[in-house]
């Protein structure tokens, strides 16, 4: 089922693709002059279509050629595992984050409000990590905390208004975004945070006792951090959580049936206001691992657009159903197609915007999975999909 | 004349609301305070602020209007006074109706203050002004396109169905109006096809939530996403190598004669782009067709009760896809406003009119005419959180940037039980 989503989400990749490539349209309209054009349409089509997703491919996974060079001669592995290493820094924050947006599905919330919440993770972990001093046994654990802490603060706001007020938390966390960019840029461009000696919108640099250091060394020029070990104790307790902890089962009686939820004696106030914690302090936790794995610094551009892995992170928990082990396999594919994105880009010249498409259409198709069955003419399918528990703004 | 009289007595009011409508005349009354002490005793004694009410193009002025000065600090009192009054009588009467009409009235006096506030110069012949007339003319283009967008919001949400894509039939009228304006250099044009990929992306919304019965909220915020990033693709593959297709063309002005030439009314109301007499217009059709026609009654029907509906021979699919694309096409009609008024499409401009433009919706009680009085008090906010750095204000621009979001979160807070959303708004509907 996935799979077909899959499917369909790249063949509409495909589409765009071709549909704003100049050279390839033009072979295309050559058809209408006689049917001697279709096999060079064809394979220009399959030649640009084909270069872009390999170019994909070999910038996330891993090269072929590079690999068998690597194998034989036993030198360049730096360069072969370049892509998987810069898949998996793409991915660890991506995991925290979608399964704070997957818990809050769980119980019937839409927190799209992550993207903002990572990015107040990230300036709280930022802060503490480059304007406090103190040995890396206390001061990293204390920047992973700040990030939660910021995180939590800001999913608080909107799980206390929906709790006590009814507010719908889509408008909510949505508006809730775009005063944290604004806050964003005011801390990077004013005193006690922007790197001094600045102009520019560039925070402080993290101290080296803040950061997440890489997993082989800085020597060894891979990417991939002792994030990844956060991402696997999030996964561990979102698994423990939902799975095996009482409060775990009011959030999903809450999101499978609120009425019985309500019935059956549970909280509903306390357990919306505590999803949102759990959200918003695994996507502030997700904003700090990216600085403190990645750059070691906040810029002005710190999760906007391409890099807004909180928005990612709603299409993640979709197309992993909420489940923790889901959202890993789903948030690896996105993080892969994202890195990929880039190396089509440099390869092709296509946009990197072309893999956030195609990671759309994919949710979009995981969404209705009925369209899905019909096109496929599958049968027999689980055609269940997320439902938030309020639709409409009721109360 | 019993019935009459049990017609028109008011139910007992719930204690939610009771409570409800307490908590908004203490904020009420807090503005107030705030106003009184910070603009008001905040500002030195002696210093004067001074409106003018000229439009900078003085061609549609034949009529000089002098300028306004006034003592900054008792102003401000005046008004926070007036502010505080209102919460009280708010708080102590608890009036069923006009809650929301008092709350606004005090944002006006709030912003009023907040602007004289920002003119304040030291000294009784006051250096600087504010010009309110420029302020109006600038804040009318933030409010056209929300009242397009609410407006839209008005004709998917009375027939049930959430559209949070409006924000993407921004994005996308946007892109293809400008596209369509750079190279026609017709504006008439542009706005056809807004209006067909609006029409579209609600034609797809209506297509997964009404026959898939997806989630509406989920699909229309994909499909957000889906269009920012559609959009900036085309961004890079298209405007980037072909800037002509992108000139950041400007609808003309076109002043009605005579009344264009009315002071500060002229240049707000009637010197304006195509787009704003469009918009009125639409405001007119709207409320008409939903309040006064069969066909309104029937969306209503489909709004509130489905099920009712059906019962009495109304296709409710179909009435939903009518009126999704319809504000679908509204929408994509804004978006062409919104690039008209703005220029250049740029990836990310619309930021997030869409959906302060569904909080509008909300504010304005999912009526036409509410929607428009909320989209002018946005608009104005949002129009004052880009241009007040220009004054004497010693906030940060990023600071005030906050303003227009956390005014529409407040608003949503403390408005939402307040005011009832049509009863089968979000639900999908399922034919037995």
């Amino acid at each position: 089922m996935t799979f077909f989503a899959l499917v369909l989400g790249l063949l509409v990749g495909a589409f765009v693709i071709i549909t704003t490539t100049p050279a390839v349209l033009d072979a295309w309209r050559a058809i209408f002059h006689g049917w001697s054009g279709l096999p060079h349409a064809l394979n220009l089509t399959f030649n640009n279509v084909g270069a872009a997703y390999r170019s994909m491919f070999t910038g996330s996974v891993v090269d072929p050629q590079g690999l068998w060079h690597s194998i034989t001669t036993g030198n360049g592995w730096t360069n072969t595992l370049t892509p998987i290493s810069e898949t998996l820094t793409y991915a660890t924050p991506l995991v925290i984050a979608s399964i704070g947006v997957g818990i809050a599905f769980q119980t019937g919330l839409f927190n799209i409000g992550a993207n903002g919440q990572a990015v107040i993770g990230g300036i709280a972990g930022a802060v503490v990590g480059s304007m406090l001093h103190m040995p890396t046994v206390v001061h990293l654990p204390l920047t992973l905390l700040a990030g939660i802490a910021g995180g939590m603060i800001c999913g608080a706001v909107p799980g206390v208004l929906k709790a006590y007020t009814g507010a719908h938390e889509v408008i909510v966390t949505l508006m809730f975004n775009y005063v944290t960019y604004a806050f964003l840029l005011f801390m990077v461009l004013s005193t006690p945070f922007q790197q001094p000696g600045q102009q520019n919108d560039i925070g402080r640099t993290m101290d080296p006792s803040a950061q997440l250091a890489p997993l082989f060394g800085t020597s060894s020029g891979l990417r991939v951090s002792y994030g990844v070990f956060v991402a696997v104790a999030v996964v561990v307790f979102a698994w423990w959580l939902l799975n095996r902890s009482s409060l775990g089962f009011d959030f999903r009686v809450t999101g499978a049936n609120p009425a019985a939820a309500r019935a059956s004696g549970i909280n509903a106030r306390s357990v919306i206001v505590v999803v949102f914690l759990i959200s918003g302090g695994l996507a502030g936790l997700a904003g700090v691992v990216q600085v403190a794995s990645t750059t070691h610094y906040i810029d002005g551009g710190f999760l906007i657009g391409n890099a807004g892995i909180g928005f990612t992170a709603i299409t993640v928990a979709l197309l992993g159903r909420n489940r923790p082990m889901g959202i890993v396999w789903s948030a690896l594919l996105f993080a892969a197609l994202g890195v990929g994105g880039r190396n089509m880009q440099a390869a092709t010249g296509i946009p990197l915007d072309l893999a956030t498409v195609i990671q759309s259409a994919i949710v979009l198709f995981v969404a209705t999975p009925v369209l899905v069955k019909e096109i496929f003419r599958l049968r027999s399918v689980a055609t269940t999909s997320v439902q938030l528990a309020t639709t409409g703004w009721g109360s | 004349m019993s019935l009459l009289d049990a017609k028109t007595t008011p139910a007992p009011t719930p204690p939610v609301a009771n409570r409800r409508t307490r908590a908004i005349a203490v904020i009420m009354g807090l503005i107030g305070v705030f106003s009184i002490f910070v603009f008001g005793f905040g500002s030195p004694a002696r210093s004067h602020s001074s409106f003018t009410f000229n439009p900078i193009n003085l061609q549609n002025a034949p009529w000089h209007v002098g300028s306004l000065t006034v003592v900054t600090r008792w102003t401000d009192v005046v008004l926070g006074v007036v502010m505080v009054a209102l919460a009280a009588e708010t708080y102590l009467r608890r009036p069923r109706r006009g809650v929301m009409a008092r709350f606004g009235f005090v944002a006006v006096l709030f912003l009023l203050g907040l602007l004289s506030w920002a003119a304040r110069t030291p000294g009784p012949s006051p250096t600087s002004s504010v010009n309110i007339t420029a302020i109006l003319v600038g804040s009318s283009a933030a409010a056209m396109v929300l009242i397009f967008g609410s407006l839209s919001g008005v004709m998917c949400e009375r027939s049930g169905v959430v559209n949070i894509a409006i924000e993407g039939q921004f994005i996308g009228g946007a892109f293809l109006g400008s596209m369509i304006a750079s190279t026609t250099h017709d504006f008439f044009f542009a706005a056809i096809a807004g209006m067909i990929v609006g029409g579209l992306i609600g034609l797809v919304l209506a297509f997964l939530s009404l026959r898939y019965r997806s989630d509406q909220i989920i699909v229309g915020v994909v499909l957000v996403t889906m269009l920012s990033s559609l959009s900036s693709y085309l961004n890079l593959q298209v405007f980037t190598p072909f800037p002509n297709f992108n000139t950041g063309i400007l609808a003309p002005n076109l002043p009605i004669p005579l009344l264009s030439k009315i002071p500060v009314l002229g240049p707000v109301f009637f010197n304006q782009s195509g787009f704003f007499y469009v918009m009125i217009v639409l405001v007119a059709v709207v409320s008409f067709a939903l309040f006064k026609t069969r066909y309104g009654l029937h969306v209503r029907a489909v709004g509130e009760h489905p099920r009712a509906a059906a019962t009495v021979g109304i296709d409710v699919i179909r009435v939903r896809y009518v009126n999704v694309v319809l504000g679908g096409a509204i929408a994509g009609l804004g978006g062409v406003a919104f690039m008209a008024t703005q220029g250049q499409f740029q990836v990310g401009y619309t930021s997030g009119y869409g959906y302060i433009a569904l909080a509008a919706l909300i504010f304005g009680r999912w009526r036409p005419s509410g929607a428009v009085v909320a989209s002018i008090i946005f608009g104005l906010s949002v129009y004052l959180s880009y241009n007040l750095v220009t004054y004497n204000v010693p906030i940060s621009l990023y600071i005030l940037q906050m303003f227009p979001y956390l005014i529409t979160i407040a608003v949503v807070a403390g408005l939402i039980g307040r005011v009832r959303a049509p009863a089968a708004d979000g639900q999908p509907y399922v034919r037995d």
